[in-house]
């Protein structure tokens, strides 16, 4: 008795003061959720679209203004800080999967084959594939859970992501320790679709935040050895054998490059120029891209961070996605 | 499905309820069955068949072994049972191992053979329940118990969901007896239950996912050279996670079987305060330690073939303890290097015996009442593996009249024999000796060029909950946790009880999954 009332008090009014923060509800954005759009890759060709790619397409994309332009659902697989790449290779190889997809490249992690750019794609494969009834049903259940209560937010509000909020210990010279993202940059949706809160919006030191874990990441990636193989081709040859495999199924496959800007843009453009990554893609898997700085109606977008969009400039590139997209992407009939 | 799941907590409220509503035994018994086969096909239903296979096999098996008069024939009832339940768990467990071993011996041998990757899949829980049907047949090969009466006490037996996927190993007359008649939970046992359960998820989900196996994890896995506090930090990392992962499961499992009124034997008494290695092993899986003493080291001769081979049953018995956890050779490393530490107590264990008239072994005593009260037993050396302690009339040990044991005496040698076990896990735990190599030479202080990889906080973490790990296992190693609870004033049990519920939910961790549903 004396334990029931002594939860229900303590939970209780950790939820309340949660909600008193005005921060917004948010899914844990982890493989069980991945795994259950992943089976949506079936669906009605007519009426879906699947998108793969890194964290761009998931806060550029605003679901809601796709489905309502186009009537179809979008099917959203990408997974942030990763390469697309172990999930086109999937869906290239599943034989029952003829549908619409959409590619979003950021060159950096798209032309990548370090091992640890495909580790969290591969690991949300496997689980997909390896999914038990009990972990179908526990998903089932986590979601009427996760729906209702806030603090139900492992990245955010988990007792590790607590302690790592709020117990800073000077740490040993050496030890890499990956800066924290503000919990108002990325909240989530059930539909995968990312979004920055009103207030990192227009708080620019969350923003500045932010940008400083880009210049921290560029950095610290400037350290790394090189690869003793150029990963370009072998990427190429990778992607090219995927899209003919859906291809020749009657799937279709069709590329994007999100918007980037300020000093993020820049280091992109002088590292991974688009003459010798996006348009050889374009080439050699004889695919038709959209490329956002082509666009008058998207080249013009700052992103508050320098890599993502803000929401009310994610509508208007969906909005402009939506026209640019081959007809058999973006109507239902 | 696993305990620490939404799925799991919406399947045992029905099981409950169905429990309790006022059906005929047979029909609830009916139902538990049933209810296990479901939490068993929810991780891969096809592999059901195969529990359906072992149920029915042994139980006929069984019984012909019990009333067959001939002995040639019981003979070959006995090899089809032993063929039946070991060929499957080679097929499934050690089929991909064998294959991978021969071909490297007929390379070694200068013929080239490449076969096909098998795909296999190991069926959830194969070793448990295999050991749970084998020694039924064995006893019935040797008429140690009589034959279950029923299939559906039979199958109930080697399928109640609690034990099923990763124990404790029950034998027959532990279980089977309390089928026989009804049995709902009293108030005491279901809040007994309730509150292992607590404790069970508690030890799994904050302390062995939440504190310590991301420190483990990224230890091990790492293919850097570490300091010598890293590779610490990792191992006492996995030396806390393996037991709060295995302890917890247990926990769970007997609190889960109590609430529905049956009681399944303990499996962990504090090893961690252990003096001595054949201490560690009487209260380290302890299911598993008295089946591979009863079923493996004593048919082997036990100690009763003189000294020599007194010691190689005793390795014999560790290196297949150590296989029986995964096919790996580092297993089979693990449960030989346990096998040596006990080859080294004893050697010590029988010199001092020879030179003391008093034996040593004075110490293996019980106290009947307590023991029977509470299933905890004084530890003793009797340099015999895994035995039960026996009663010396007049030389009974006198317990310390608090529940906690503040005595320091032997704290030291239980220090020591953490510190070698310690060790043992390096090889448990990692994926191949040159990874365990790695680790155990950055232990020793020998590495050069090492990167530092461990946060201060993960490191802080590990510190605090191996130490308050060792500090709750030294005070609590001649009691049992219900005990504690009911020994302390209610309010702290209730305030205790609430704030592991509280980090429970509020931690949020889960791997899906336990360490020993892979074994």
């Amino acid at each position: 008795m004396l334990m029931g009332l002594l939860v229900l008090a303590v939970i209780g009014s950790w939820e309340l003061y949660l909600r008193s923060t005005g921060i917004p509800l948010d899914y844990d954005d982890g493989k069980e959720l991945w795994s259950d759009k992943r089976a949506k890759v079936y669906d009605d060709p007519v009426k879906t679209t699947v998108f793969i790619g890194s964290s761009r397409i998931k806060f550029d994309l605003d679901i809601a203004t796709w489905e309502k332009m186009t009537g179809r659902e979008a099917v959203q697989l990408s997974i942030v800080g990763s390469t697309p790449m172990p999930i086109l290779r999937d869906l290239g190889n599943d034989t029952n999967f003829r549908g619409k997809l959409v590619v979003d490249v950021t060159e950096p992690l798209f032309f990548n084959n370090d091992s640890a750019e495909v580790q969290k794609p591969d690991v949300y494969v496997a689980y997909y594939k390896h999914r038990t009834p009990a972990q179908k049903a526990s998903f089932a259940i986590n979601h009427l859970l996760e729906s209702r209560l806030l603090f139900l937010d492992q990245d955010a509000f988990s007792l590790n992501a607590e302690l790592d909020k709020k117990v800073k210990l000077y740490n040993r010279p050496g030890v890499f320790v990956f800066p924290d993202f503000p919990d108002d940059f990325g909240r989530t949706t059930f539909e995968r679709q990312s979004y920055m809160t009103k207030k990192f919006v227009a708080d620019t030191s969350l923003q500045h935040q932010v940008q400083n874990i880009w210049l921290f990441l560029i950095h610290s990636g400037g350290h790394d050895a090189a690869p003793k193989e150029d990963p370009v081709p072998i990427v190429l040859r990778s992607v090219q054998n995927a899209v003919n495999k859906i291809r020749a199924r009657g799937g279709e496959v069709v590329f994007t490059r999100t918007p980037s800007s300020g000093p993020f843009r820049a280091g992109e453009e002088h590292v991974f120029p688009r003459q010798a990554m996006w348009d050889p893609l374009l080439a050699s898997t004889h695919s038709m891209g959209y490329y956002f700085a082509d666009n008058p109606a998207t080249a013009h977008f700052d992103c508050p961070e320098w890599s993502h969009l803000a929401p009310a400039d994610a509508i208007l590139y969906t909005k402009a996605l939506i026209n640019e997209l081959p007809p058999s992407f973006v109507t239902s009939k | 499905m696993v305990f620490n799941s939404y799925t799991f907590i919406a399947f045992f409220v029905i099981v409950l309820i169905l429990h309790n509503l006022p059906f005929s035994w047979k029909v609830k018994k009916i139902n538990l069955l049933l209810a296990s086969y479901i939490f068993y096909a929810a991780w891969n239903p096809p592999f059901i068949l195969l529990l359906w296979l072992s149920t029915v096999v042994d139980y006929f098996v069984g019984k012909a072994l019990y009333t067959q008069t001939n002995k040639h024939k019981k003979r070959g009832l006995l090899v089809i049972s032993l063929i039946g339940n070991l060929g499957m768990l080679c097929f499934f467990k050690y089929g991909s191992f064998l294959l991978e071993n021969f071909v490297h011996l007929v390379q070694l041998l200068g013929i080239h053979y490449q076969p096909a990757k098998p795909n296999i899949i190991l069926p959830a829980g194969i070793s448990f329940y295999t050991f749970t049907t084998l020694c039924y047949t064995i006893d019935m090969y040797k008429k140690e118990s009589r034959p279950v009466r029923s299939l559906l006490d039979f199958s109930l037996f080697v399928t109640f969901f609690p034990h099923l996927v990763a124990g404790p190993i029950v034998r027959p007359p532990q279980l089977v007896p309390q089928f026989e008649t009804p049995r709902t939970a009293s108030r005491r046992q279901l809040m007994e239950g309730l509150f292992l359960l607590s404790v069970g998820l508690f030890m799994k989900v904050v302390l062995a996912d939440g504190m310590l196996a991301g420190t483990a994890d990224a230890v091990f896995n790492s293919a850097d050279v570490l300091p010598g506090l890293d590779a610490w930090a990792g191992s006492l990392a996995f030396a806390g996670q393996i037991f709060f992962d295995f302890a917890g499961y247990s926990t769970c499992a007997i609190g889960v079987a109590l609430c529905l009124g049956f009681v399944l034997p303990q499996n962990f008494r504090f090893p961690y305060a252990a003096t001595s290695l054949s201490d560690f092993w009487r209260r380290w899986h302890i299911t598993l330690s008295s089946w591979l003493r009863d079923y493996l080291y004593i048919p082997l001769g036990g100690n009763r073939q003189g000294r020599w081979r007194t010691y190689l049953n005793l390795m014999i018995t560790m290196l297949l303890g150590g296989l029986w956890h995964g096919a790996n050779w580092t297993f089979v490393a693990w449960g030989g290097l346990h096998g040596l530490y006990l080859w080294i107590e004893k050697f010590f264990r029988d010199r001092k015996e020879k030179a003391s008239p008093m034996p040593v072994t004075a110490a293996a005593m019980v106290l009947p009442a307590y023991g029977r009260k509470t299933g905890v037993f004084v530890s003793g050396t009797t340099g015999e593996l895994m035995e039960e302690p026996v009663a010396h009339p007049g030389k009974e040990v006198v317990l310390p009249t608090g529940i906690f044991n503040t005595r320091l005496k032997g704290l030291p040698a239980a220090l020591f024999v953490f510190f070698l076990v310690n060790i043992t896990w390096v090889f448990f735990r990692a994926g191949t000796f040159a990874q365990a190599g790695h680790l155990l030479t950055a232990m020793a202080g020998f590495s050069h060029g090492a990167h530092p990889l461990l946060k201060t906080l993960s490191m802080v973490k590990v510190g605090v909950v191996v130490l308050l790990l060792l500090i709750t296992q030294w005070l609590l190693r001649n009691t049992k946790l219900t005990d504690v609870a009911y020994h302390l004033p209610w309010w702290l049990t209730g305030l205790i009880w609430s704030f592991m519920v509280i980090l429970v939910i509020l931690s949020q961790e889960s791997s899906g999954s336990f360490i020993y549903f892979q074994f």
